[in-house]
């Protein structure tokens, strides 16, 4: 049997769905965090008898009638799809507007059991709810859950009263079957008596010693975590101590610890193969796969503990305050505050961030976040990042904080221009936002998060990444007669000669070697594949403990090895952080942004402001620091005036746009 | 259920809670801590007021402003807090 698990937001539907089936799908505390129907099979262990029951979990909804697009494939499903019983998780500190949705429910004839889910928040609160009362009222079974307890929890119970209720008809206690649907009036009408309803029942199960209006601890902490004015600096600080904690200071430290064991583990796999096996085997397996591989999950400790700290930060309901925070900066570009919660989970992963999306409402506005989220650098950008801040910088912290803010600018820049080409700047767009309660994050949670995404990094680096280093180094073993390239003559190598045309693009930005732009077109693959092609091209195996390895290359410096200046590398990191991010995340876009000119147009947008923030990075930079401008200005001055002047065509167009719109409207 | 017995039931709750006269005549204009009945949803965008409906903000329900926080303000509508900007409060009126 099908059990569909519905409910408002936030009310714990994705965390029962996980308890209940054992899966580990995305949680956080604010509204609309699962944008997808889900369906896993509920274990056995809360099952008493033998019956196969599927779980199928649906995004949060407040009623039958849609705002965003995941409510409709809540409402889609639980009309047309037939479960066989109708959970509905109702958030017990919440009666008051659950309620509405589950009248609605029961109106469907479908077995309706309700799960009064955070029930133990109601003890703290000094809310009393009468369960029997509630359940004679509504007509169907009751169950008191915990769903993110681990014992007590009602899960058990709550699956006996489904399985009985399967194939029993719903009777409605507020019915509604004889209102005209297509008059809205009348359907206001007879919605506006079902709140008064609710309001008579709650009136009769419920007890509050304090009513929801006054003030609380909460509230307090909003005013200063949201403040005019701290509200900014606070969510930046945060933010900093993320990327300090995993990219400075505690990731760096393990990674450290693992370099070593692959180290060992490279020297051992090289006494092993000792003298008897061809040079060409050996290299690809040595420095092609050990190597590449090996270079990319160095880092894995980052990615670690990167996603352990954003996992906290989405659980303890400090979201939706960012979004509260950033929507007066967002408001002025065109955005509302809602665009910066998918560009936080972008720093994670752009798909997940490019996905959530959805639960903006705004298509322009869904559209350019969905456009704009790559800027945020991703978790697999982290190695670039980490990379470039060891081997030219030192390892200093400022580094990735500084390509964040150039995101989080770029973002605001890509924003303001897009509601100009589109025509629609004024155009007045609300904003709402559910504020949850604060709780303590659950450290467990964010633990499994984390081992979830290391598990992914480490099979992308056993995959594709593998793959992608072992023909690159393939193709820069062998020429196109397919004979082993000599030392000395790598410019000859297949992979030389199809880097080198794009290398040449690359001039005006500081780093037109052809291994660079090897390394960059990789990168769409997967951005990590960048350190990875860097490690083969190079013949560098340790990226993390740079004095090591200065000594291993014969007394010169990874920097010297790359042949880049740090302005030049500076630029290379950032061309690699601002241009189209990997294809799985273009084609999370393509799927979002549902039309083929944004798609080409995002795309294009991208190459564009990499390019330029490049340019300027590298020409600005050897202007300052060498007192003249580097290579290849001239060209580059041209393709940035293209781009540029493109950019301001399409813009003075779309204002024109909207001011004939208005004219026409007046 | 009873229908006299709920429109009994509305009636008080709706005596209970006068506005504060000629104090304000949107949300954004209202003062803090003090419940306030909705006396109507103006805008244009019916897909917002039909959402407002959904969380029971609308004409004749309990609204209370919490915090103003520059551009936004928190609000109390059910038993849920919600930060709105202040281009929605000026189109809740109390």
């Amino acid at each position: 049997m099908k059990i569909a698990l519905t409910g408002n937001p936030n009310s714990g539907k994705t965390t029962l769905f996980n308890a209940l089936t054992g899966q580990v799908e995305k949680i956080g505390n604010w509204s609309g965090v699962t944008i997808d129907k889900k369906e896993a099979p509920v274990r056995k262990k809360w099952v008493a008898g033998n019956e196969e029951i599927i779980a199928v979990d649906l995004p949060g909804a407040y009623s039958m009638s849609p705002f965003t697009a995941e409510e409709t494939i809540t409402r889609d499903f639980v009309q047309q799809e037939n479960p066989d019983v109708i959970v509905n998780i109702v958030d017990a500190t919440n009666l008051s507007r659950s309620l509405f949705f589950s009248t609605q429910l029961l109106e469907l004839g479908i077995p309706v059991v309700v799960a009064l889910n955070k029930c133990d928040l109601n003890r703290k609160k000094g809310i009393s709810i009468s369960v029997e009362a509630l359940s004679y009222n509504l007509g169907c079974p009751i169950i008191e859950t915990i769903a993110t307890s681990k014992g007590h929890n009602g899960l058990k119970g709550l699956l006996e009263f489904a399985i009985l209720s399967k194939g029993k008809s719903q009777k409605a206690p507020f019915d509604s079957s004889e209102v005209d649907i297509s008059n809205k009036e009348a359907v206001e009408a007879s919605d506006k008596k079902r709140y008064e309803w609710v309001q008579g029942i709650i009136a009769e199960v419920e007890r509050r010693k304090v009513t929801a209006n006054k003030q609380t601890k909460q509230d307090a902490v909003d005013r200063v975590v949201a403040h005019k004015w701290l509200g900014f600096p606070i969510f930046a600080l945060i933010m900093w101590t993320v990327f300090s904690i995993s990219q400075s200071s505690v990731g760096p430290f393990f990674a450290d610890t693992l370099v070593g064991w692959i180290d060992g583990f490279y020297a051992w796999v090289e006494g092993l193969l000792g003298g008897g096996i061809a040079p060409v085997l050996r290299v690809i397996l040595l420095d092609g796969i050990i190597g590449g591989v090996g270079a990319v999950v160095g880092f894995l400790p980052l990615i670690i503990v990167l996603f352990f700290l954003l996992s906290l930060l989405e659980d303890c309901g400090y979201m939706a305050r960012v979004a509260v925070v950033m929507d007066k900066f967002f408001k002025r570009v065109g955005l509302s505050g809602k665009s910066i919660i998918p560009m936080v989970i972008g720093t994670g992963c752009s798909i997940p961030g490019i996905m959530s999306t959805r639960t903006i409402k705004n298509v322009r506005q869904r559209r350019t976040t969905a456009m704009l989220t790559p800027f945020m650098p991703c978790g697999a950008k982290l190695p670039v990042i980490a990379l470039f801040a060891g081997v030219f910088f030192n390892e200093a912290a400022w580094v990735g904080t500084t390509m964040y803010f150039v995101g989080i600018f770029l973002i605001v820049t890509g924003a303001f221009i897009v509601v100009r080409i589109t025509g629609e700047r004024g155009s007045r767009a609300y904003f709402i936002m559910e504020l949850p309660e604060y709780r303590f994050p659950s450290i467990k949670r964010a633990a499994v998060e984390s081992f979830l995404q290391a598990k992914a990094f480490i099979l992308k680096a056993g995959t594709i990444i593998l793959l992608c280093n072992a023909t690159i180094q393939l193709m820069q073993t062998f020429d196109w007669n397919l004979n082993v390239v000599a030392d000395g003559a790598q410019s000859t190598s297949i992979l030389a000669s199809l880097a080198t045309p794009f290398a040449l693009l690359l001039v005006p930005l500081g780093f037109g070697a052809w291994q660079l732009a090897a390394a960059a077109i990789t990168g769409f693959i997967a951005k990590e594949n960048v350190v990875g092609t860097l490690a083969v091209v190079y013949g560098i195996t340790n990226f993390i403990n740079t004095d090591e390895l200065a000594l291993i290359s014969g007394g010169d410096s990874v920097a010297g090895i790359m042949g880049l200046t740090k302005v030049a590398a500076l630029s290379y990191l950032m061309f690699n952080l601002f241009t189209p991010p990997c294809f799985a995340a273009l084609g999370a876009m393509n799927a979002e942004l549902e039309n083929k000119k944004w798609l080409w147009g995002a795309i294009g947008f991208q190459f564009g402001m990499g390019y330029i923030v490049a340019f300027l990075t590298y020409q600005i930079g050897t202007l300052v620091t060498t007192g003249a401008l580097g290579a290849g200005f001239i060209p580059g001055m041209i393709a940035v005036l293209l781009i540029g002047g493109y950019i301001t065509y399409l813009m003075i167009k779309g204002e024109r746009l909207a001011y004939a719109k208005k004219k026409a409207l007046a | 259920m009873d229908q006299a017995f709920q429109g009994k039931r509305v009636i008080k709750y709706r005596q209970g809670r006068e506005n504060p006269v000629g104090k304000a005549t949107h949300l954004a204009s209202a003062q803090l801590n003090t419940p306030y009945w909705i006396t109507g949803v103006q805008t244009e965008d019916e897909d917002m007021q039909d959402f407002l409906f959904s969380l029971g903000c609308y004409e004749g329900q309990t609204v209370t402003i919490l915090s103003a926080l520059g551009e936004n303000f928190v609000i109390s509508v059910k038993d849920a807090r919600y930060s709105i900007d202040r281009d929605l409060a000026e189109a809740i009126l109390v």
